[in-house]
């Protein structure tokens, strides 16, 4: 703020010193990584010590660190991998090592649950930040280009009319979110798109999904159809393992990178497309190769969760208030702050309904997140003069 | 509205340039290209615009049909004319921002819109009338964007981008702002950071839409500077909107009058700012007195027949 000519030069040699990865050495992005960390960790020991087979925290940590899997590559790929891919690699045929009660449990039912929870929490982080970039509007939730109205459609579909494809439902469900985007991208072209044009086909491709998704529920007669159709369209994580670790994992790695990537032509959207035009950008491509890398990431998640809502929305919220409005640092934010969101909210949704009525009961995680997000908007309302704006 | 009584008034582009030289004598060197200075190997670029049809999709006609113009190269030509007169359009149709119903842009002799994107980007920049940025950018950032045509997908910032920006920084002398951040400046400040931004883009061609406007005096004289500072130390070819026409008149080589999206006239500054055209194009009776400091224009009354 002070400072001339002096400060000019010194400013062009820290730029060139930063290189590539400097910027990800920001107090407040760091302070922002270890805080969430610390949550994903916390929350994490408490699934895995509670349950119907509760153990002490001390036993939960030895659990986790039990070197009969942690030290074994068979066993980490076994649950990474999956088995028939284990043993390929390994070349191993015997049968594997014993492991201890809780330590079956902790990492065969209670882990990997907090493992999909970070993967979620992720992807919804970033596909919420594309977006809001994309339509430049802090509003703007990964489900805001139709995702998650064709997502629950599909599903609906598949539950009700094709019980048989049921196996199928978290690809088709990814699949429903993508074809909607693509529907509504093909209503909001003409000679190029707009954020307004988006976001208004976004809500017409919502309105009429969601009311044939709403009509599909008469033609269910069985409650346990509902309820599974529930699951699914609140967003759901009871019952996951590490089967949908292995089916989030690589396209979580695949949306990551490329939004990493592209934070870049994030920051440039962000000036308005007059400026990023006359820059040089190739603004129709950019925004839709970028809104792709957000529906993969958004489908990813709804293939192992369903539709949780509110996360995409709050956490590049909390993220930009924290770190500012650069996307490099935006983004990786995401990758920390969306999994602590997801991790808390499903400590939450598993053990919440226990500790208030001692029933035996898990609600969806989006039940959750709806009710940490709204609160959290009301808090930002009030606190800011003008939302909406980015 | 129709085009017959084009160029009534007007002055061939091509016959006054030699004639150019303004008020202060400065003017002509650049003009006449005689005087390239070390950096710019090439000569200055060309910037024309022929037979431009340019219009809004929702509007019924074309807020210009068919105009052409030529910016000479290395000089400012300044456009001006009363508020609808298709100058910002105009400027927005050289600058591809608006694609051309009919006709086409050329610089240096390639149709803009058969360029690579980003190639063109380095040929010709554009400072818009009204932009936005996310409030948290500081102004050293932000002048970084501008170099984004240079830089490929994965590149890094480079040496060279370093010395354009800080190039670009000292020329809007906003270096007493690079640390601050955009949405903390005034309205005066945020504009040379935003002009900063498009010199470091590091352009042949300039396209400026009304910088002036809305800024007090300091940051009018601040912007004008900068633009002449263009004019007489580099080879970049300048298209300004201004309002203001005596500040037009001071800043610019030559001038080119629009009305009703026609142009009325082109030339030099002391051809231009009469008092016949500015009945004519203004609809204003005026007293135009030439001084040393350029054209002074009293307005007298607003002229009210049709």
């Amino acid at each position: 703020m002070s400072g001339g000519q002096s400060v000019a030069g010194e400013g062009a040699t820290r730029r060139a010193s930063e290189g590539r990865i400097g910027w990800l050495f920001d107090p407040a992005l760091i302070t922002v990584a270890l805080a969430s960390v610390a949550v994903v960790v916390a929350g994490g020991l408490v699934q895995v010590s509670f349950g119907t087979y509760s153990m002490t925290v001390g036993e939960a940590w030895r659990a986790v660190l039990d070197p009969a899997v942690l030290l074994d590559p068979r066993w980490l790929l076994n649950f990474l991998v999956g088995e028939g891919l284990m043993r390929s690699i390994t070349g191993f045929q015997g049968e594997l090592p014993e492991l201890a009660h809780g330590t079956l449990i902790v990492w065969n039912i209670r882990l990997p649950r907090v493992f999909v929870a970070v993967v979620v929490g992720m992807n919804l982080g970033i596909s919420g930040a594309i977006f809001q970039a994309v339509t430049r509007n802090e509003l703007a939730s990964p489900f805001i280009l139709g995702v998650s109205s064709g997502a629950g459609l599909m599903i609906l579909l598949t539950l009700v009319v094709f019980g048989g494809l049921s196996a199928f439902l978290p690809l088709i469900a990814a699949l429903g979110g993508a074809v909607a985007f693509l529907i509504v991208y093909a209503i909001a072209w003409k000679n190029g798109t707009s954020p307004v044009r988006l976001v208004l086909a976004g809500v017409i491709v919502g309105t009429v999904f969601g009311s044939l998704q709403t009509a599909l529920f008469f033609f269910a007669d069985d409650i346990n159809v509902v309820q599974s159709a529930i699951q699914w369209t609140t967003g759901s994580l009871t019952g996951t393992d590490w089967a949908q670790v292995r089916m989030a994992l690589p396209w979580t790695v695949v949306a990551v990178l490329l939004s990493l990537a592209g934070s870049r032509q994030l920051n440039l959207l962000l000036l308005g497309e007059q400026t990023a035009k006359s820059l040089g950008m190739s603004i129709e491509k950019v925004r839709f190769a970028l809104s792709g890398v957000a529906v993969l990431a958004a489908a990813a998640s709804i293939a192992v969760a369903g539709i949780v809502s509110f996360v995409g929305l709050i956490v590049p919220h909390m993220v930009r208030n924290l770190v500012g409005s650069d996307y490099k640092r935006v983004i990786v934010g995401c990758l920390f702050v969306g999994p602590a969101l997801m991790v808390a909210a499903d400590v939450g949704a598993r053990l919440g309904m226990g500790a208030i009525t001692g029933a035996d009961a898990q609600i969806p995680v989006g039940i959750v997140t709806g009710l940490i997000g709204g609160p959290y908007f009301l808090y930002l309302m009030r606190k800011r003069q003008n939302m909406g704006e980015l | 509205m129709s085009t017959d009584h084009v160029n009534t008034t007007g002055i061939d582009a091509t016959n006054s340039r030699d004639g150019s030289a303004g008020p202060d004598g400065s003017n002509g060197v650049n003009a006449s290209g005689s005087a390239p200075d070390e950096s710019a190997v090439t000569d200055p670029s060309d910037l024309d615009g022929e037979d431009l049809v340019l219009g809004y999709p929702n509007a019924e006609r074309p807020v210009i049909d068919g105009e052409s113009i030529a910016a000479e190269p290395g000089a400012v030509t300044a456009l001006v004319g009363p508020n609808g007169s298709g100058k910002s359009t105009l400027l927005k149709g050289l600058a591809t921002q608006l694609e051309p119903a009919d006709g086409s842009v050329l610089v240096d002799g390639r149709d803009v819109h058969a360029m690579d994107t980003k190639a063109l980007a380095r040929k010709l920049g554009l400072l818009s009338q009204e932009s936005t940025s996310p409030n948290s950018i500081t102004v050293e950032d932000l002048v970084y964007h501008g170099r984004y045509p240079h830089r490929g997908f994965f590149e890094r910032t480079t040496e060279e981008d370093a010395h354009a920006v800080e190039r670009a920084i000292e020329l809007a002398g906003c270096g007493h702002l690079r640390e601050r951040e955009v949405g903390s400046l005034s309205g005066g400040q945020k504009q040379l950071a935003w002009i900063a931004m498009v010199l470091a883009q590091d352009t042949d061609v300039l396209l400026l839409d009304e910088p002036t406007t809305f800024l007090d005096m300091h940051h009018q004289m601040e912007v004008m500077e900068i633009v002449e500072t263009l004019r007489d130390e580099s080879d970049v070819t300048v298209v300004v909107v201004l309002h203001d026409i005596e500040q037009a008149a001071r800043l610019a080589d030559r001038m080119v009058a629009l009305k009703d999206g026609e142009i009325r006239a082109r030339g030099a500054p002391e051809e231009i700012v009469t008092e016949e055209l500015l009945a004519d194009v203004f609809r204003v009776d005026a007293d135009v007195v030439q001084t040393e400091n350029g054209p002074r224009v009293t307005p007298l009354r607003a002229r009210h027949e049709e």
